[in-house]
């Protein structure tokens, strides 16, 4: 009774699976006298096996039912081509196995809870900083955009990897005293980033960081360069990008002329909302290049921390921020704006209204700034975060500024550290600042109670 | 990082159930608990992000301090590396002068202790250099030293870091556990607190309820008790009136059964009555099918016959519209003939008045002779016959000629002009007329009547020497109106006639037709001098329209030039005329043209048509004519008649008694010869009586009666 059953489902398993060892399964199975009909796996279960199988080649998915559909995402390998999966699947659980499966840190709350979008971002993200230009398939990205571009809103290449011969390149990890070797001739240009950013309608944001990773004892300046080609290529396809929100391009040496071109090809877009520039080489000329900026865009984060900003630069800055009403955040630390500088800004700011953070550490700032912004802090009722760390305000310069806090109501944060403004000072500052805390704390806590984090 | 976050949304969780709190109790533990857990949180972490902080500060501070060692030790550098250039191109340049001199040297040995001395300044120079980049390069040892001391530091800095992060999660994990143990214990002991108030109040509560419930059992007894009683009572009553109302019931359905069974019968009859009402009905309505049909057919017949009718009166229409069409161009056909029948008529009535006026006069010409004759007659009975004087009777129709009522017809403008301006000879006539009333002095009378109708009918109460000169006038200025080659034409003719010709067409031109036009013409000019006057206030001489025909006479057979020479001579008749100034001529017209023409306008229409002749008069004066002589004279004539029928008879009796005498006297003449015979015979003589005696006598009688009758005659 039991034979023809098994038979003829063996021999139907047997069709849809040519692989002899399931075959001989099978036999063992019959021949086992302890066999029973209910490790016989069903044949919607075989079917969908048949399914997982070879679904590279044939990707039946959207036609099953929505159990089975189930099934076959939960069993699927993540060695699929993307190529097949990335516009069917939409199942989430399988992408978090993918991402799981190739990376150990997944932090899926800077990828909008998506673990689609996860990965599909760091894989792109991973194609561009291993490619290398002229040695590189171009294909090998433009493949993939049609896959991802409805998937990436956000793209981080901390890597761009210089053109340089393979073989050279292995030379030069062989042998370290070649690496003078052709470094004249071979144009240093890197990845034209414009042809890929430009075909994805929905990057929002995008971090930029030309230059290299772990390249130990094989240094060399060169290898960090950003071009003017690179810079002119970018700048282009900034353009392009109408939805683009963020942009950072940190650590690359970026200099005048670069931020120059950067900033007249962002010059009134649509919606750029943060800039950050930090650690570059930018001097006066780019600050008032990005200070002009600031007036013709929507710019509310700026970040130019890490720069060789001079005082006519900070002016130039200032002038721009005592006609703004967008820009609520600036980073200027580790710049040198001295005094010259830092009065400019808190001049602007008294006229100012819609800034609330500002950061001015490590500027070389000394008492004439601390009077002017003793005055800006009477006056200013938007301003919650200042930073004067590392400067040297000296004494007198700290106990203007306590009495300029004396009746602010909104500051809520005041760094003082290592501005040499006495104990006694720092501490009645604190205190000032945690009372507006605390205020602040309780007027947000009364005005939205039932709002969850 | 999670469990901070954690922490945060735990510590928020905490402090949304904070209000709530503060609004069910101010005072509460819980509350205060996490007020303070919450600050002190706050502080913990501002103090660990502090620690963490520090550390990114103090590597701020270093590597702004680095920068500036760094810049001081460039410019330092600079300035070391300007000197040396300083000091080098001066070496350079004293080695390159001593080079010169080497060319004046011309010992060898000398030559040979320079260049010595060259080269010792050039491996001065180099060992400057090579002791400067040496310095250089130690520097740079230095520099990747203190690289790899700062890389050093760095990891170790991050390292610090890392581990103050750590820790910092740590503690923030630990911290916030505690709390939040600490915050579950407050809410836990608050709870169990509540609880057990709740349950004391609970037990209260259930006791309470539980006593109320036993008295609710009580009471519910009690009136279980009563409703019992009250329900046996209820019982009993019921029963009776159960009873009774069945014995109520029953008559009564004894009673409707017999209604039914009454029903039943009535219902039978009203059936039949139904039925047969049915039946009558239906035959009726089957009727009524009939009917309708019929009226079905009916209305069939009664619409073809409307459409038959439409169609007739369609073509009806037709019909009279054509005859319509046709009676009105038959209408304007006989309009035609109309016309031309008025026209006709017209034509015969002129015909006809010609004729009746010829006929008239025939007739009148008739019954004037035999009137004529019958007066005639009269005279001369009345004159002959009866001896009495006649007088000839003044009737108003003796003088009449042509049909009455029919005025004269108007003369034409021109035509009374000319009479005016000719006025001379028109008076000349008048006055061979005059004459010839005297010399005819019998008849004058008649005609002198008609020469004063005469007289006054041209110029009704205008002067007709002022008429001529404002004619004269009119004519002279007036000519603009005249062609020139009109003009021309007249100059030809005497001074009458041209002033004639002119007056002729510039009537034409003005419109002026009839005599009465005329009239109108002067009395405007007349009337408008006299307002003139009137305003003038000048010495009034009125009596320039009272004309004598005296002075008419003296001045009708002159001449114009006479007149105009006369007229200072007569001022008042003159004076109006001459008053009227050439120059207000023009004036004048235009007003009177403005006058003039309003009444034209009204009465252009009835000119054709001829006056109505009214012939109530004709029969008065035919008879009139008829009875030209009176009734007494007749009457006179009558009995004149009568008697000298009377006379006749006794004439002619006479006649025949004259004719008897006269032979009655022949008898007696031949009695009388005979007698003398006798008596002269000498017979008689012989006689004894002769009969001569008594015969004398007889004799002498017929002789007296010859006499008488001549008396007679003379005596009628």
């Amino acid at each position: 009774m039991q034979q023809p059953a098994p038979g003829d489902g063996g021999r139907a398993i047997s069709s849809l699976y040519p692989p002899p060892a399931s075959l001989a399964a099978e036999h063992r199975v019959i021949e086992d006298p302890e066999w029973s009909l209910a490790t016989v796996p069903h044949l919607t279960d075989l079917c969908l096996q048949h399914i997982i199988h070879n679904f590279g080649k044939n990707p039946v998915l959207n036609r099953l039912l929505p159990e089975h559909q189930r099934k076959v995402l939960d069993r699927l390998s993540t060695d699929v081509p993307l190529a097949v999966t990335a516009n069917l699947i939409r199942d989430e659980d399988y992408w978090k196995r993918c991402c799981t499966e190739r990376w150990q840190v997944c932090d899926i709350s800077n990828y909008g809870g998506s673990w689609k979008r996860m990965f599909m971002e760091r894989h792109l993200e991973n194609v561009v900083k291993r490619f290398i230009p002229n040695s590189t398939d171009p294909n090998q990205v433009l493949e993939l955009i049609p896959l991802c571009k409805d998937y990436v809103r956000k793209l981080e290449v901390d890597q761009f990897l210089p053109p340089l011969q393979v073989d050279q390149k292995e030379e030069m990890d062989d042998d370290d005293t070649g690496s003078d070797f052709g470094d004249d001739e071979v144009s240093m240009h890197h990845y034209d980033i414009g042809v890929l950013i430009t075909a994805l309608p929905h990057l929002e944001e995008l971090h930029l960081t030309y230059g290299m990773k772990d390249c130990g004892m094989n240094f060399e300046w060169n290898l960090f360069d950003f071009t003017h080609q690179d810079c002119c290529n970018l700048a282009v396809a900034l353009k392009k990008c109408h939805n683009l929100k963020v942009f950072k391009l940190t650590r690359s040496k970026v200099d005048d002329n670069q931020t120059r071109l950067l900033v007249r090809n962002l010059l009134d877009h649509p919606c750029l909302v943060e800039l950050n520039l930090s650690h570059n080489l930018i001097r006066d000329k780019g600050a008032q290049a990005v200070g002009k900026l600031i007036n013709c865009s929507r710019l509310e984060t700026l970040d130019l921390c890490n720069n060789q900003i001079h005082h006519e630069g900070a002016q130039a800055l200032a002038q721009a921020l005592a006609e703004n009403s967008t820009l609520t955040s600036l980073n200027l630390r580790l710049n040198c704006l001295e005094d010259k500088g830092g009065e400019a800004i808190g001049h602007a700011l008294l006229t100012n209204t819609t800034l609330k953070s500002i950061h001015l550490g490590s500027n070389n700032l000394s008492e004439p700034t601390a009077t002017v912004f003793s005055q800006v802090l009477a006056q200013n009722t938007t301003l919650t975060n200042i930073n004067f760390s590392c400067n040297h305000l000296g004494l007198d310069g700290g106990k203007q500024l306590l009495d300029g806090l004396a009746n602010n109501k909104t500051l809520t944060e005041f760094d003082l550290r290592l501005a040499e403004v006495g104990q006694e000072t720092e501490y009645l500052i604190h205190q000032i600042v945690w009372a507006n805390r605390e205020v602040a704390r309780l007027g947000s806590l009364q005005n939205a109670p039932a709002k969850p984090l | 990082m999670s469990a901070r976050l954690d922490a945060k949304r735990r510590a928020a969780l905490g402090e949304d159930a904070e209000p709530k709190a503060v609004e069910e109790e101010e005072q509460r533990r819980s509350h205060k608990e996490i007020e303070e857990s919450g600050q002190r949180l706050a502080k913990l972490l501002f103090e660990g992000t502090q620690m963490v902080t520090n550390i990114q500060v103090a590597a701020d501070l270093q590597e702004t301090q680095r920068r500036a060692e760094e810049a001081e030790l460039k410019l330092r550098r600079l300035e070391r590396l300007e000197k040396e250039a300083k000091s080098g191109t001066a070496m350079f340049a004293e080695i390159t002068s001593r080079w010169a001199l080497a060319t004046e040297r011309t010992i060898p040995q000398e030559l040979w202790q320079l260049l010595d001395r060259q080269q010792q300044r050039c491996t001065r120079l180099l060992e400057q250099k090579n002791q400067l980049i040496s310095d250089l390069q130690q520097e740079l040892k230095n520099k990747d030293e203190q690289y790899v001391q700062a890389i050093k530091q760095q990891s170790d800095d991050i390292n610090l870091l890392l581990e103050r992060m750590e820790e910092q999660i740590r503690t923030m994990l630990k911290t916030y556990r505690h709390k939040l143990l600490q915050i579950e214990k407050a809410f836990e002991l608050e709870r169990r607190e509540l609880l057990d108030s709740n349950k004391k109040k609970w037990e209260e509560a259930i006791q309470a309820h539980n006593t109320q419930e036993l008295e609710y059992i009580h009471t519910r007894l009690r009136k279980v008790e009563e409703f019992e009683k009250q329900l046996k009572q209820l019982l009993l009553q019921d029963e009776e009136e159960y009873n009774s109302m069945k014995i109520q019931l029953e008559i009564e359905v004894q009673n409707l059964e017999k209604q039914l069974q009454q029903m039943k019968a009535a219902y039978q009859l009203t059936q039949e009555k139904l039925d047969f009402n049915l039946q009558v009905l239906r035959k009726q309505d089957e009727e009524n099918a009939i009917i309708r049909s019929q009226q079905k057919r009916k209305i069939n017949r009664l619409y073809t016959i409307f459409s038959n009718l439409r169609t007739k009166l369609a073509k009806q229409e037709q019909q009279f519209r054509e005859e319509g069409q046709s009676l009105t161009t038959h209408c304007e056909r006989i309009m035609a003939k109309c016309k031309v029948v008025q026209r006709k008529m017209r034509h015969f009535a002129l015909s006809d008045s010609e004729k009746f006026t010829e006929v008239w006069l025939m007739n009148e010409e008739e019954a004037k002779g035999l009137m004529r004759k019958a007066l005639d007659a009269d005279f001369v009975i009345h004159t002959q016959q009866l001896g009495l004087h006649w007088e000839e009777p003044h009737y108003w129709f003796l003088n009449n000629v042509g049909p009455l009522g029919c005025y004269k017809a108007k003369r034409r403008a021109t035509e009374l002009a000319a009479q005016i301006l000719t006025g001379g000879t028109h008076s000349a006539l008048e006055e061979r007329e005059k004459e010839m009333e005297k010399v005819g002095s019998e008849g004058g009378g008649k005609e002198n009547t008609m020469k004063a109708e005469d007289k006054v009918a041209p110029l009704r109460n205008i002067c007709k020497k002022t008429a001529k000169r404002i004619l004269e006038l009119v004519s002279d200025e007036s000519g603009f109106l005249l062609e020139g080659k009109q003009l021309r034409l007249l100059q030809a003719l005497g001074r009458d006639d041209r002033i004639l010709m002119k007056l002729d067409s510039i009537f034409g031109a003005l419109g002026i037709d009839s005599e009465d036009d005329l009239h109108q013409l002067l009395d405007f000019f007349l009337h408008y001098k006299a307002r003139e006057v009137t305003v003038r206030q000048s010495q009034g001489s009125p009596g320039g329209d009272v004309t004598d025909p005296a002075e008419d006479r003296e001045h009708g057979g002159s001449s114009p030039q006479r007149d105009e020479l006369k007229l200072p001579q007569s001022p008042p008749a003159s004076l109006p005329s001459a008053s009227i100034r050439t120059d207000d001529v023009l004036r004048i017209l235009n007003a009177f043209m403005w006058d003039f023409n309003k009444p034209r306008e009204k009465d252009e229409s009835p000119k054709d048509v001829l006056p109505e002749r009214d012939s109530s008069r004709d029969e008065e004066y035919w008879a009139a004519l008829a009875h030209v002589i009176p009734q007494p004279v007749l009457k006179l004539w009558d009995a004149l008649a009568a008697a000298l029928e009377e006379y006749y008879n006794v004439l002619t009796s006479r006649a025949t008694l004259l004719a008897e005498t006269s032979v009655l006297q022949q008898q007696n003449s031949e009695l009388c010869v005979l007698l003398e015979e006798y008596v002269s015979s000498r017979v008689n003589s012989e006689l004894l009586c002769p009969p001569t005696k008594w015969m004398d006598l007889s004799l002498a009688c017929p002789r007296e009666a010859q006499r008488a009758p001549k008396a007679k005659a003379e005596m009628l």
